[in-house]
């Protein structure tokens, strides 16, 4: 029984982790539902008691001590919000400057960490006959576009992992040029973290492309590469990622996510982009 | 200014003098519209076959309010199913079981409902999954697509409600669903910087499920608004269903909590549990097991095996004359449960 399993932890669980412990303190994350929002929770009962959530259909730093929500429009979003109004507002709040983190996810990401939710197949050619259609954007665009740093969560898949996306739905560096987001016109500094089933990781400073800096607990950081369909830009100071405490996972499995609602299933064979 | 409108072929492009086309009603028709209608304080109790008959006809754009499975207006759509219309377009932010039913009667029955073409940002089901409803749709290539961002569709709704013709915005900049939508990248006249320049979207009629409204339109809504106001603001017409029928005394106590004001209304029709089953903040949380229920027969359907949810058709939608029929369908224990669910959810004194 995984619930009483004190030091096995599951891959989604470990991205909960890793993505707690990259949120910090008195900030603000425009956040999702599933993993994103376990991740927030754990912050919040960690090291960053001060984390406010923002989520999209409008509300504004809910405590989500009634339950975890199951859509980022749910009524467990606004029980405890401090404000709650619309989808115009929320965004109206990332193009501001209000959001200093946002959680994104897709069915495919490059190495600039750009990533795709619409379609799968040639675009524009087969864009109103995709080969696979995707749910779309949703808010997924307007937070890689405005949010001010963005971690991208991603189940580590060779086939994920593209030099070049059928169709990109959210900005992340573009074409890696300098300046790449400045001159398309894009206000948020762009992808922060990619953290993944396999992998912690960033972006080079001087090329802007993916950059192996943690493995997680169990992969090296050639399982990683073998997983990943380009090559990765490997950092110096390649480490292992610590793995989850007692503590995280006790608060995962007792207070969380007791259900094992979102940690319990498989990380996202098909893509949510509002979701993970 | 870029223009890459081109990619897109409308079923019945009409394009303007300035070469747009746009679909609902185009700003002038929009503020026409407004000028016409009759926006007296009246009555406009309706019921759901009397709303759906008078205000939307074929080739309509319809904005389908609530966001993904909150407080989506399902008693209207399964009313528009059981109508039929054709060739309508259907234009929303983020769509769950409202779209899906409409879809799924289109998959099974394209001579007797269908929609033409979705301006959309996302159409799937956050925590519950994919649409296979859509996929089947789109795979096909039995609709035409339009992709935006919620924040595009949002703000084309505003833009609408604002009576503007367009509505700037910073996002989704340098992404590939600016190259194939009708929003164009402009130089801003004051910065010189690249912004996105979205056209309104005024739709003709918009249908929105609400907490409370009164016989004149008033409504107020809990939780997200997401963007049903806007929708109201900018439609041609609103058909608006309420859990609850309040007095015009009782609801204009609380003038700053009406976030549609009548004149924006056409009916008011007061359906219980008329969102469900997707969710209604106060009133009942999601049945989880029937939207389950539900996208297990759609996945047949796109696997080829569309009886399953033809029998469900039959069964739920068509076999019921009214929308009542089909909550009676559901345990009073199921829907007690439903209600207990959101008793917790917002926790309130009896």
């Amino acid at each position: 029984m995984w619930l009483t399993e004190e030091t096995a932890y599951t891959p989604q669980e470990m991205i909960v982790v890793a993505g707690a412990r990259t949120l910090e303190d008195n900030k603000v994350v425009f956040v999702g539902t599933g993993l994103p929002m376990i991740a927030t929770v754990l912050a919040r009962r960690t090291h960053a008691p001060g984390l406010i959530p923002v989520f999209e259909a409008g509300a504004v730093g809910p405590t989500l001590e009634t339950g975890l929500p199951f859509s980022v429009g749910d009524s467990r979003t606004s029980s405890s919000a401090s404000y709650t109004k619309g989808l115009n507002t929320a965004f109206e709040l990332t193009q501001r400057g209000f959001c200093d983190f946002g959680f994104v996810g897709g069915a495919e990401i490059d190495p600039f960490g750009n990533l795709n939710s619409t379609m799968m197949g040639k675009f524009p050619e087969e864009y109103q006959k995709p080969r696979v259609r995707l749910p779309g954007s949703g808010g997924a665009s307007d937070m890689a576009a405005s949010c001010e740093r963005t971690i991208l969560i991603m189940p580590h898949e060779k086939r994920r992992f593209n030099e070049k996306l059928s169709y990109i739905t959210s900005p992340g560096f573009l074409d890696g040029a300098p300046d790449a987001r400045k001159r398309a016109g894009l206000l948020g500094r762009g992808p922060y973290r990619v953290i993944t089933t396999k992998a912690v990781l960033d972006f080079d400073e001087s090329t802007r492309r993916m950059r192996l800096i943690h493995t997680m607990p169990g992969e090296t950081v050639e399982s990683v590469q073998a997983a990943t369909g380009f090559e990765l830009l490997v950092s110096p100071a390649v480490s292992e990622f610590d793995p989850p405490t007692e503590t995280e996972l006790r608060l995962i499995r007792e207070q969380i996510d007791p259900l094992g609602f979102f940690v319990k299933k498989p990380v996202k064979p098909q893509p949510m982009p509002n979701q993970f | 200014m870029t223009n890459h409108s081109g990619l897109y072929q409308f079923s019945t492009s009409n394009p303007d003098s300035a070469g747009m086309v746009w679909t609902g009603l185009n700003p002038d028709e929009a503020r026409e519209a407004l000028v016409r209608k009759d926006k007296s304080k009246r009555d406009k109790r309706s019921s759901l076959k009397e709303a759906v008959d008078t205000f939307i006809k074929d080739g309509d754009n319809v904005a389908v309010g609530g966001f993904v499975n909150i407080r989506q207006p399902i008693a209207v759509t399964h009313e528009m199913i059981r109508h039929g219309f054709k060739d309508l377009i259907l234009s929303f932010q983020s769509g769950g079981m409202a779209i899906d039913y409409l879809g799924g009667a289109m998959a099974l029955a394209p001579d007797h409902f269908s929609f033409k073409r979705v301006e959309l940002a996302y159409w799937a089901h956050e925590s519950f999954g994919l649409s296979s409803i859509f996929r089947h749709l789109a795979e096909n290539g039995l609709i035409e697509m339009e992709d935006w961002s919620n924040y595009n569709m949002s703000a084309r709704f505003k833009a609408g409600a604002m009576g503007l013709t367009f509505i700037p915005c910073r996002s989704p900049l340098g992404s590939d669903i600016l190259k194939q939508c009708r929003a164009k990248v402009a130089e801003c006249p004051f910065t010189g910087h690249p912004i996105v320049l979205l056209p309104a979207s005024n739709p003709d009629v918009a249908v929105i499920h609400v907490q409370a409204a009164d016989p004149y339109g008033n409504c107020i809504i809990r939780g997200t608004d997401a963007t049903c106001p806007e929708m109201a603001m900018a439609a041609a017409h609103t058909i608006v269903t309420c859990e609850q029928l309040v007095s015009h005394e009782l609801i204009t106590r609380f003038p700053k909590e009406i976030t549609i004001p009548f004149f924006a209304v056409d009916a008011v029709v007061h359906v219980p549990f008329g969102a469900y089953p997707s969710s209604c903040r106060r009133h009942y949380y999601f049945n989880k097991d029937h939207i389950a229920s539900f996208h297990a027969l759609a996945g047949l359907l796109r696997k080829g095996n569309p009886g399953g949810l033809k029998a469900y058709y039959e069964d739920y939608i068509f076999g019921n004359h009214t929308f009542q029929d089909f909550i009676d369908r559901f345990p009073v224990r199921k829907l007690l449960e439903e209600q207990l669910s959101e008793l917790e959810n917002f926790e309130r004194l009896a």
